[in-house]
């Protein structure tokens, strides 16, 4: 590593920059308003710029000081299925109805964990879809249909 | 004594066979659908509300005060057990007490909360049957000013938060303070942030939030190694609390007991500070700081009394002057006026047999949450033997599920995807979750608070100095940013002398 | 393998779509039925609707549920129960805020004239104007003067943009020809609290949430908005009564159901309607929150269509005349 500084200093200041920036800057488009009557773009432009400078701070209070420990991998396989199976749930819930997408997601989130197989992601993902219509459609009276209205003929 | 006799009246209520046995349905419920990932007890009591409007007024207030109880312990177990709290108070048990967890500590972490609720409970319940007129009386003299200094102060003293870099807490903390600002400002009625999505004019769904940060982040986490460790839990050394540990929670349980009930008088923001207060006072009180952030049965003792009392007192504003301090409080006012009692100052007068009632189960309540916890802890330790290859992916489906129940939103769940890689990537670069939480449900009320003051006082900044209690905050919160920074002021002078010896 | 479960999905959904066909509207209904209210449980609205919902449960023989979507000051709530089907099943309980929408939010994914079918008023709310309890006027006359006067140095807190408690204050202003210094809270409960620690001077606000602190003395009402006084605030007079002609304002909560269902069904509820509001406990509750039902003649689909089209119109003017752009 010939980057003599930290990383995840940088890393961080980074996205404390990136953001303050959205931040604020998203802000400008609102109104500031007055000291009497501050506008909703106020706290916005303040705040935005204070994360920003904080951002710039954490960045440079790494600088001269490598991490003393490697990154671990990046866990690719589980962030692209959980975070994928979370938006698949959100995108679906409505039209595909309860039982499809509890037993697609909860299959799709256990082959994130290179431990288990297809066959035991088949049952955690059935055990689960049992789990959940006990607890939210019978315990709780959840309403929501099973099958949406994508699957009507 | 008149308030003895008062008292005899509420227990006489609260001790009816049929109040007790529903009191108890209503925590063990409480207890059940709290423990589910992505419900806290807003939700929770929100969803078993209905339950209670077949019964007569009182033991439905009784069973729904139980309901409380039960939803807010079981938040807090779902928090120590796998990383997932369900509400802003929770949030603090989480940093500790998954820590104590991970060690195999669970049960210990379990029983202190349970105690240390129990014990915070029963003080602030004694409170509230002495106090409770003057001290709302007390609370109203704070307005947007003192709010305003209050949450500074707050804001300032939670830094102790964070166990390592205190610019990255700092950053963290101003991060979700403007998290806090996206959807509709109050005060013209302009969408912030939202992207056009009509969903977001509300702003974001806080367990939203919490499921990214702590439960998503925390799987992304422990994937990462996955092939080379299995992750999870220790094997559990003992359910109870030794020796050594019960004489660590006596002091954390009695400051937390008193900084709760303080602040959860004060209807405008209170309680939310409560128990992050009392973590970062343990941490500065405590003569081993570098162990919190780490398992230290400090930091779960002090924030779940604190949580507790200020839970427990936050029915002052409610009971004498009909003013709800937080949503749950609001759901218990839609439950009064449902029974034909309408929340407001005449309640203690009229009806003196609920207003007593409800304070004798509030304790009864408590009680019955210990004996039935007690047992459970065995349980829930036991939850965490399922590998955890198997409990994650419930704990995902859980969240969504339990998130889209309480409003419906889709746009909640997209959020905690959203929050989960932002979450993972901060905690991956040395970032702590826990003051952006704080900074996410403080946000809004450091806004309202900061330009109502301002319309009040005609653009004057001198309106935070000039009234006393404003002035007397803010000067805490100086003294508290002085403290902190002394130190560090100390340590580079004696490097300055080491350098020159 | 995810074929297996499609055919076994398709065959699930074959037999609930059979099913589905055989409902109709003469044995409406066969199931519950789901009352949305757009707003968070435990509010007035909510309240309101939990105790018809109650009431209207008995008659119908099948239990209604309430379900809350708050959010974007009803508009979700009401969007959803839009685009849901018209079979009877969800219906939406919502209050003043459907006329005022189409001028409070640009881009409304519905048309609340076209697109729900109204099956009737369920209560008319009415308004009081308060104060804090050392507040100097003592009359509304002195209080009409008192604002006069004072303009800006008198704050008036609201729940925020679109809110009754807004609405009611531009009311006022329009009468009196005057500005106040409005201070928005995130709800009247908030609101409230302010008023009982003097923080602030007035506000306008449901005798829901007002009548219990005035009758105990804890705050000062000056008016309330309805035309005629009202049975638990007997001596609080009317805003004519004070001199200010053409000031009526209540919050009146109507139930609808997506547009195109069965004329049938919409008679049905009506009708059903009508019985819960003649229930003599709903009567009760709503006389502790001060508030009545309305006559039968009013919860019927002809006039909460008259009513939503009158104050629609009313609420776009009054909108545009203060100045406030649609978000």
């Amino acid at each position: 590593m010939a980057l003599n500084a930290s990383r995840n200093d940088l890393a961080s200041g980074a996205l404390f920059v990136a953001l303050g920036g959205y931040f604020a800057l998203e802000g400008l488009k609102y109104d500031f308003g007055t000291p009497f009557r501050m506008g909703p773009g106020f706290m916005p432009v303040v705040l935005g710029g204070v994360l920003v400078a904080l951002g710039v701070a954490v960045a440079a209070t790494g600088i001269g000081k490598p991490d003393a420990e490697a990154a671990p991998a990046w866990p690719w396989r589980g962030i692209a299925l959980v975070l994928g199976t979370i938006l698949f749930f959100a995108a679906t819930i409505r039209g595909l109805g309860f039982i499809p997408v509890v037993l697609i997601a909860g299959f799709a989130t256990a082959l994130s964990s290179s431990r288990n197989s297809l066959l035991a992601a088949l049952v955690v993902s059935a055990g689960l879809c049992v789990l959940c219509l006990l607890i939210f459609k019978v315990g709780l009276g959840l309403q929501l249909p099973l099958f949406g209205p994508w699957l009507r003929f | 004594m008149d308030l003895i006799s008062s008292l005899a009246l509420g227990f006489s209520v609260a001790l009816d066979p049929i109040n007790i046995l529903y009191c108890f349905i209503g925590v063990l419920l409480g207890t059940l659908v709290g423990v589910l990932p992505g419900i806290g007890p807003t939700a929770t009591i929100a969803m078993l509300l209905p339950i209670t409007f077949t019964l007569g007024p009182e033991t439905s207030l009784i069973m729904l005060a139980g309901i409380y109880y039960g939803a807010q312990y079981g938040g807090s177990t779902t928090a120590i057990l796998i990383n997932l709290p369900g509400e802003s108070s929770s949030a603090v048990t989480a940093i500790d007490g998954y820590q104590m967890a991970r060690k195999g500590r669970a049960g210990a972490a379990l029983a202190t909360a349970a105690i240390g609720s129990f014990f915070a409970g029963t003080v602030a319940t004694l409170l509230l049957a002495f106090f409770a007129p003057p001290l709302a009386r007390a609370a109203l003299n704070f307005g947007a000013p003192e709010y305003f200094s209050l949450i500074v102060l707050g804001l300032l003293v939670s830094i102790a938060l964070a166990h390592g870099s205190i610019l990255k807490a700092l950053a963290m903390i101003v991060l979700g303070l403007l998290l806090g600002m996206v959807g509709q400002d109050i005060y013209t009625g302009t969408p912030r942030f939202t992207f056009g999505v009509r969903e977001l004019f509300g702003g974001l769904n806080f367990v939203a939030v919490a499921v990214g940060v702590f439960g998503v982040a925390e799987i992304l986490r422990n994937l990462e190694n996955e092939k080379e460790r299995e992750v999870g839990v220790k094997a559990v050394t003992n359910l109870w609390l030794t020796k050594d540990d019960i004489r660590r929670i006596v002091g954390p349980v009695l400051r937390g007991t008193a900084l709760g009930s303080v602040l959860g008088v004060l209807p405008g923001g209170g309680h939310i500070l409560s128990s992050f207060a009392s973590y970062s006072a343990e941490k500065r009180l405590s003569k081993t700081p570098e162990e919190f952030g780490k398992g230290a049965i400090e930091g779960v003792a002090g924030p779940e009394s604190a949580n507790n009392a200020a839970a427990q007192t936050s029915f002052i504003p409610l009971m004498t002057l009909g003013i709800p301090a937080h949503p749950v409080m609001a759901l218990m006012i839609g439950a009064f006026i449902l029974q034909g009692i309408t929340p407001g100052p005449n309640v203690i007068n009229e009806e003196p047999a609920l207003f007593w009632g409800i304070i004798a189960s509030m304790w009864i309540g408590n009680l019955l949450l210990v004996i039935l916890n007690l047992p459970l802890i065995g349980l829930w330790v036991k939850m965490l033997t399922i590998p955890y290859r198997v409990l994650f992916p419930a704990i995902v489906l859980f969240a969504c599920i339990g998130t889209f129940s309480i409003n419906q939103n889709i746009y909640d769940i997209y959020a905690i995807a959203f929050f989960g890689i932002v979450g993972y990537l901060l905690i991956r670069f040395g970032c702590e979750p826990a003051p952006l939480l704080l900074g996410f449900v403080l946000g809004p009320l450091l806004e309202e608070h900061l330009r109502r003051a301002m319309i009040i006082s005609r653009g004057d900044p001198m309106i935070f100095v000039e009234r006393p209690i404003s002035a007397t905050l803010l000067g805490m919160a100086l003294l508290a940013v002085i403290v902190a920074v002394l130190p560090s002021i100390r340590k580079k002078r004696n490097e300055v002398f080491v350098e020159e010896d | 393998m995810k074929t297996i479960v499609k055919i076994l999905a398709a065959s699930f959904v074959a037999g609930s779509a059979l099913s589905a066909v055989t409902v109709m509207a003469q044995d409406y209904p066969n199931q519950p039925v789901t009352i949305v209210v757009p707003f968070s449980a435990g509010g007035p609205t909510d309240t309101v609707t939990r105790l018809v919902a109650a009431a209207m449960s008995e008659d119908l023989g099948q239990q209604v549920v309430v379900q809350n979507v708050g959010g974007a000051g009803g508009t979700l709530g009401a969007g959803q129960v839009a685009a849901a089907a018209n079979d009877g099943y969800t219906l939406l309980l919502h209050h003043i805020g459907m006329s005022t929408a189409p001028a409070l939010y640009a881009s409304l994914p519905y048309d609340p004239m076209t697109d729900f079918a109204p099956i009737g008023l369920v209560t008319e709310v009415p308004m009081t104007i308060v104060a804090r309890k050392d507040f100097e006027p003592a009359s509304l006359e002195d209080l009409i003067a008192h604002v006069k006067a004072n303009g800006e140095d008198v704050t008036y807190a609201n729940a925020g943009i679109g809110a009754a408690s807004q609405l009611c204050g531009m009311l006022f202003m329009n009468a009196l020809d005057t500005k106040m210094t409005e201070v928005p809270y995130q709800g009247t409960g908030p609101a409230m609290t302010d008023l009982l620690g003097g923080q602030i001077d007035m506000m306008c606000d449901q005798t829901t949430n007002t009548t219990s602190q005035i009758l105990a003395g804890e705050i000062k009402a000056y008016a309330v908005t309805t035309p005629e006084r009202i049975a638990v605030l007997p001596e609080v007079p009317t805003m004519a009564e004070g001199g200010v002609e053409n000031f009526e304002l209540a919050i009146w909560h109507g139930l609808y159901a997506p547009a195109g269902t069965d004329q049938a069904i919409i008679d049905r509820l009506s009708a059903s309607l009508q019985k819960a509001l003649a229930d003599e406990t709903v009567g009760n509750s709503f006389a502790e929150l001060g508030t009545y039902p309305v006559p039968a003649s009013q919860a019927t689909p002809a006039a909460l269509a008259q009513k939503l089209e009158g104050q629609t119109a009313l609420w776009a003017a009054v909108i545009a005349d203060a100045g406030i752009a649609a978000q």
